[in-house]
C-alpha cells in the first residue's frame, strides 16, 4: 500500500514538471493553433541566463530568478517578432516546421555559448532535499514545483476568462480576420502570448535546472509536456494539467507494476490512445466548424 | 504518355511517349473502331524502331559503365600501389567522434582531449615528418549520425585510421563498416565485449571490459566490505548489459545474484520508479552502469528516499571532480573502478601531457578531468605504433607494429595484443587491468587497490 502511495506521489511531483511545459504550450495554441516546439529550448535559454547573471556577473538569486522572467518575457516577444511573424503565407503546417527549426537554433546556441557539460545550478532548495510523510517521501523542490503549477493554473485560467487580453487572446485563435475588425490589434496579442508563455515554460526551466542542467535537458519535460497537453485538448488549461497529473502517474504505475523497461514509451502510447479514443483531447470541448 | 481519344463509339488509346506518331494520324480511325491495314503496318513498324533504338540505347550505357567501371579499378589500384588512404608525405589523417552535446556530453571531452594531444605531437615534429591531422565530429551520441558522419569522412576526405570514439551504441553502428573495409581502429572509448567477440584483425580494444571492472568492483565489495545483496541499475544498451553480465559472472562465484536489475533508457527523465525498486530490493551495493547524469539522478534520488546502499561504479562515472560537483557533494564515499592515473598523479607522463597538451591546446572552460586525459590515454598506443612503424607507412604495417606492443604503459594499465587469432579474444583486449578508487570530501581519490589484472 505504502508503494503505491508512493508511486502516487511520484506521479503527482513529476507530473508537476511536465505540466507547466504543458500550460506554456497551450497558452500558444490557445492563440495561434501551433503547437510550439522551441518552448523548451526557449525555457533553456532563459535557464542559462539565469545561470549567466548568478554566477558570472554574481548576481543574488532574487535579482537573478525575476530579471530571468523579465528575460524570457522579450525573449518570447522577440522571436515571435523576428522569426514568427515574418513568415510568408504562414499555414500551421509551415509554422510547426519553423518551431522546430527555431528549437535547433537555440539548442545549438546554448551549446556553443555555454558548453555541453553539464552545470550546476544555485538554487535555495537542493533538489535531493526531502520530507517524510509517514513513509512516503516527497522531495522539497517538487513540492515547489507542484504549488508553482497549481498557482500559475489558476492565475492563467483567470486571465484568460476574465482578462480583457486573455478574452482577446482566445478571440483571435478563434477568428483572426473578425477579431481585427473588432479593434483587436492581433499581432500584439500574439506577440503577448508568445512572452506569457515564454515565462511559464521558463519557470519550469528553472525549476528543472536543480537536478540537471546542460542543454538537452528541456528535451523530456517539452514531449512529456506536449502529450499531456494533447491530452487535455491543447486549448484547456486546467486539462493540460490535468493530463500532466494523469500522465506522470500512469508512467510511474506502469513503472513499478508492469515494466520499468518501456516506462519511457508509455506517454506516447497514451497519446495514440486518447487520439484513437477522443480525437480532441479529455478536457475540451468539441468545435465543429460550420462551413 | 497517355493519350485518349474518344471518338463517338469508341476511346482509342495510344500508349506510346511522343513521337512523330503521337498524333491524330493513329486516330483518325475508323468506323468500327479498329485500325485501317495500312495503320496496323505503320503501328508495329514504329514498334520495332522503338525496341531497336532501346537496344542500342542499352547497349551504348553498357558498354560505357564497363569502361567507366574499369578505369576506376585501376585508379584505385594505382592509388592503391602509390599510398595508403589518408597518407601523404606530409600528413596522417585520423577520424574520431564524439558527444559535444546531447545527453552523453560529460564524455566529449574524450575527443577534445585527443585532439591536443595530437597537437602537441605535430608541435614536436609530428611522426616521421608527417603531422597527424585529427578530424573529430558531434555525433551527439547517436549512432545514426555516427554512422553517417563517419561515412562522410571515410569516403569524402578518406581517414588513414580511427581512433577512440564514444559510446557502445555508435561504435557498434560502425564496426561492420570499418572492419569490412580494413580500416584500422584503435581504442574505442567504450569497455563492450563486442569489440573482442569475436576479434577482429584492425580493430585493437584499449578500455578495460566494462564485464571486467563489474567483476573487480563486485568481488572487491564481497571480500572487503562483506556486501552480499548486489543490485544494478544500467543503461538500457549494449554498454549497461555487459555491466550487468560481469556481475553475474562474478558473483556466481561467491555463491550469489544480483538482487535486483534495472534498466533506464538513456532520455529518461524521471528515475524514482528506478530508484524505488531499487530500494524495495533492499539492496547493500548498488552498481551504476548509467550515464553520468542518471547515476547522480539515482544517488541523489536515494538520498531523498533515505537509501544508502554503497555505491560501486564503472569508470565513465569515475571523474569525481565532475561528480561531486553535480551531485552536490553526495558522490561522497561512492566507489570507482578506474583505467587512468588520477588527475594529480604524480606520473610523469601524466605531468608532460598536462603541461604539454592541455595547458597550450585546450580550450577556455576545459578541465584536466578524466574524459579529457582518456583521449590521450587511448590514442597513445597508437601513437605508439606509428612511431614504430616508419616512414614507410600501411594500414598492414600499423597492424603488425600493433601486434608487437607487448606491456605497453602510457597512463593507463599494461597495454598489449598478440598476432590475430579469431579464436582468441585477448588478442585485441589490450588492457585488462583496472584499479579502484574511492570518493573523498573535496572530490578527493583515494587508491584502493593498485593495477587489478583480471584474466576470466
Amino acid at each position: 500500500m505504502i508503494d503505491f502511495l508512493q508511486i502516487i506521489v511520484n506521479g503527482v511531483t513529476v507530473g508537476s514538471s511536465y505540466a507547466l511545459m504543458g500550460l506554456a504550450m497551450v497558452i500558444i495554441y490557445k492563440t495561434s493553433g501551433v503547437p510550439n516546439f522551441a518552448q523548451g529550448e526557449m525555457a533553456l535559454v532563459t535557464t542559462y541566463f539565469t545561470f549567466m547573471l548568478l554566477h558570472t556577473f554574481g548576481l543574488s538569486m532574487t535579482i537573478a530568478f525575476i530579471s530571468a522572467l523579465v528575460f524570457s518575457f522579450f525573449l518570447g516577444c522577440l522571436l515571435e517578432f523576428t522569426v514568427m511573424r515574418r513568415a510568408k503565407e504562414p499555414n500551421i503546417l509551415g509554422m510547426i516546421v519553423i518551431t522546430i527549426g527555431l528549437e535547433m537554433v537555440l539548442m545549438g546556441f546554448v551549446s556553443w555559448k555555454f558548453g555541453a557539460e553539464q552545470k550546476v545550478m544555485p538554487f535555495p532548495i537542493t533538489p535531493y532535499d526531502s520530507i517524510m510523510i509517514g513513509d512516503i517521501f516527497i522531495s522539497t523542490l517538487e513540492l515547489l514545483t507542484f504549488g508553482m503549477t497549481l498557482i500559475l493554473m489558476v492565475l492563467l485560467f483567470i486571465f484568460f476568462r476574465f482578462s480583457k487580453l486573455g478574452v482577446a487572446m482566445k478571440a483571435t485563435q478563434q477568428n483572426n480576420a473578425a477579431a481585427r475588425l473588432m479593434g483587436i490589434r492581433t499581432n500584439q496579442v500574439m506577440m503577448l502570448t508568445w512572452g506569457i508563455s515564454s515565462v511559464v515554460g521558463g519557470i519550469a526551466g528553472l525549476l528543472i535546472a536543480p537536478v540537471v542542467m546542460q542543454p538537452y535537458m528541456m528535451w523530456d519535460p517539452l514531449l512529456k509536456g506536449f502529450a499531456a497537453a494533447v491530452m487535455g485538448g491543447m486549448t484547456s488549461l486546467p486539462g493540460a494539467v490535468l493530463g500532466a497529473y494523469l500522465l506522470g502517474i500512469t508512467e510511474n504505475l506502469f513503472g513499478g507494476y508492469v515494466s520499468i523497461e518501456f516506462k519511457s514509451v508509455v506517454a506516447f502510447a497514451v497519446i495514440v490512445i486518447v487520439l484513437c479514443v477522443r480525437p480532441s483531447g479529455l478536457f475540451a470541448r468539441h468545435y465543429v466548424k460550420k462551413v | 504518355m497517355l493519350k485518349k481519344y474518344s471518338l463517338p463509339d469508341k476511346v482509342f488509346e495510344l500508349r506510346y511517349r511522343s513521337s512523330p506518331f503521337d498524333d491524330v494520324r493513329f486516330v483518325r480511325l475508323t468506323q468500327g473502331g479498329s485500325l485501317y491495314p495500312c495503320q496496323k503496318h505503320y503501328l508495329k513498324a514504329y514498334r520495332n524502331s522503338v525496341t531497336n533504338q532501346r537496344k542500342d540505347k542499352n547497349m551504348k550505357k553498357g558498354i560505357l559503365w564497363t569502361a567507366f567501371i574499369a578505369l576506376a579499378m585501376v585508379f584505385t589500384l594505382a592509388l592503391n600501389v602509390s599510398a595508403e588512404e589518408g597518407v601523404t608525405d606530409t600528413e596522417i589523417h585520423i577520424g574520431q567522434w564524439g558527444p559535444q552535446t546531447g545527453p552523453a556530453a560529460a564524455w566529449g571531452s574524450v575527443a577534445r582531449g585527443t585532439d591536443a594531444y595530437f597537437k602537441m605531437i605535430n608541435a614536436q615534429g609530428g611522426i616521421h615528418g608527417r603531422k597527424l591531422i585529427h578530424h573529430m565530429f558531434d555525433d551527439g551520441y547517436n549512432p545514426a549520425k555516427t554512422k553517417a558522419g563517419v561515412k562522410e569522412l571515410q569516403e569524402g576526405t578518406g581517414m588513414f585510421a580511427w581512433v577512440s570514439g564514444v559510446g557502445t551504441a555508435p561504435g557498434l553502428s560502425v564496426k561492420d563498416y570499418l572492419m569490412e573495409r580494413k580500416i584500422p581502429w584503435i581504442g574505442p572509448s567504450a569497455g563492450s565485449l563486442h569489440w573482442i567477440t569475436p576479434p577482429q584483425k584492425y580493430l585493437f580494444n584499449v578500455y578495460p571490459m566494462y564485464a571486467t571492472e563489474a567483476r573487480i568492483l563486485c568481488r572487491y565489495a564481497v571480500k572487503e566490505l562483506g556486501k552480499k545483496r548486489f543490485a544494478i541499475i544500467y543503461q538500457n544498451d549494449d554498454y549497461g548489459k555487459n555491466g550487468v553480465i560481469g556481475a553475474k559472472e562474478e558473483l556466481a562465484k561467491h555463491g550469489l545474484k544480483l538482487v535486483a536489475e534495472i534498466p533506464v533508457d538513456m532520455k529518461e527523465g524521471d528515475l524514482k520508479p528506478h530508484v524505488m525498486q531499487l530500494k524495495k530490493s533492499n539492496a547493500d551495493a548498488v552498481l551504476l552502469w548509467t550515464n553520468v547524469t542518471h547515476a547522480v539522478k539515482t544517488v541523489g534520488i536515494s538520498a531523498a528516499m533515505q537509501f544508502q546502499p554503497q555505491f560501486l561504479s564503472t569508470s565513465t562515472c569515475s571523474d569525481f571532480p565532475l561528480m561531486m560537483h553535480i551531485s552536490k557533494g553526495l558522490w561522497k564515499d561512492v566507489i570507482s573502478a578506474t583505467f587512468a592515473e588520477l588527475p594529480d598523479s604524480d606520473n610523469p607522463l601524466m605531468k608532460k601531457y598536462k603541461a604539454e597538451a592541455f595547458d597550450k591546446y585546450a580550450g577556455k572552460d576545459e578541465r584536466w578531468g578524466l574524459f579529457y586525459y582518456a583521449g590521450i590515454a587511448f590514442a597513445e598506443p597508437f601513437v605508439e605504433a606509428l612511431k614504430q612503424c616508419g616512414k614507410d607507412l600501411t594500414r598492414e604495417k600499423l597492424v603488425k607494429a600493433l601486434e608487437g606492443l607487448k606491456d605497453f604503459q602510457g597512463i593507463s594499465g599494461k597495454i598489449g595484443y598478440k598476432p590475430f587469432d579469431p579464436k582468441d579474444p585477448s588478442c585485441r583486449r589490450g588492457q585488462n587491468q583496472s584499479f579502484l578508487v574511492q570518493c573523498l570530501e573535496g572530490a578527493k581519490a583515494k587508491k584502493l587497490s593498485g593495477w587489478i589484472t583480471v584474466t576470466e
